[in-house]
């Protein structure tokens, strides 16, 4: 079994068992996938340096949505113009939390410095919401309806097995914070 | 917001004061943006709070505060300032996997969630 996340004098440290890392390396590819924008033949090598997307788009996948949510709520013009300068960033940006907190997953223990523990936070927090989505997560009856799957022997179909990956990745991320937030007051 | 063990002893009072940035000086009654943190399901309560402790630099007790405002009333203005400096908060925020977005001031939500409390630092 994984060992909550606790703040000492190593820092934030953590233990996973090869099965769970494999399961979270699994969860980090996914997302990974999902945010990775796609090469366009004819797109302008300059534009897409300087983090210009021209062709972006709000994405037409909920989950994919809640991750690169437009930034204003009543304005779809304005919301994909800025989209347009900045989505591609956004996305790079998760991609590097994500392969960063992937690539300490070698290891069963872990031992997270102060960057890392950000990367794995966020890229915890960003497998909840795909997992959120892909279980209809709406509000907080379903999410406490979700959160009521605890027992792993009670998995017989692909919603109860996301919803025990759903309550693992949650508790990971609760113990998490909690430990960010001890280092916080140190 | 989600509170999935809980929030532990550190929700009481504090007297830590944050490293406001300068979007928390909410004096200047010309700046004509906000930026909104809308509730969610999934997001922690004690990430929430963490985000706007260390991105903001807000005391534990303003960001606990603004996160039960987000989560009791769906939103709260976490933020004032030009349309730039909120528009560059909102692509943090998205970067943390908090649902965020921009509106003008008076842009008939009128004010709910920033009324009380505006103003006063932790």
């Amino acid at each position: 079994m994984a060992k909550a996340f606790k703040y000492g004098l190593k820092g934030i440290t953590g233990y996973l068992e090869p099965a769970e890392r494999d399961l979270l390396r699994s969860l980090f590819d996914d997302v990974i996938s999902m945010l990775e924008p796609e090469e366009r033949a004819n797109q302008d090598p300059l534009a897409a340096l300087v983090g210009l997307d021209t062709e972006a788009r709000e994405p037409s996948d909920r989950a994919l949505r809640r991750l690169l949510p437009n930034v204003m709520k009543d304005d779809d013009k304005a919301s994909l113009e800025f989209r347009r300068y900045t989505e591609r960033s956004l996305r790079e940006s998760k991609i590097g939390a994500l392969k960063a907190a992937a690539l300490g997953l070698d290891k069963d223990e872990l031992v997270l410095t102060p960057a890392d523990a950000r990367h794995w936070s966020t890229a915890l927090n960003d497998v909840r919401l795909v997992l959120a989505e892909r279980l209809d997560i709406r509000d907080d009856a379903d999410a406490e309806h979700v959160h009521r799957m605890q027992d792993w022997s009670q998995a017989e179909d692909v919603e109860s097995y996301l919803a025990l990956v759903y309550n693992f990745t949650t508790w990971l991320q609760e113990s998490l914070v909690q430990a960010m937030l001890a280092s916080l007051e140190a | 917001m989600t509170l999935s063990v809980a929030l532990g002893p550190d929700t009481q009072e504090s007297t830590q004061t944050g490293t406001a940035s300068s979007t928390d000086v909410l004096t200047a009654p010309d700046i004509p943006w906000n930026l909104v943190i809308w509730n969610d399901p999934v997001n922690l309560m004690s990430y929430v709070s963490y985000v706007f402790r260390s991105y903001f630099g807000y005391s534990e007790a303003k960001a606990n505060k603004l996160m039960l405002e987000v989560h009791k009333k769906g939103r709260s203005i976490v933020a004032h300032g030009s349309k730039e400096q909120v528009e560059q908060h909102a692509v943090a925020m998205h970067g943390y996997g908090l649902w965020a977005t921009v509106e003008k001031a008076s842009s008939g939500h009128g004010g709910n969630g920033s009324g009380k409390g505006k103003g006063k630092r932790g």
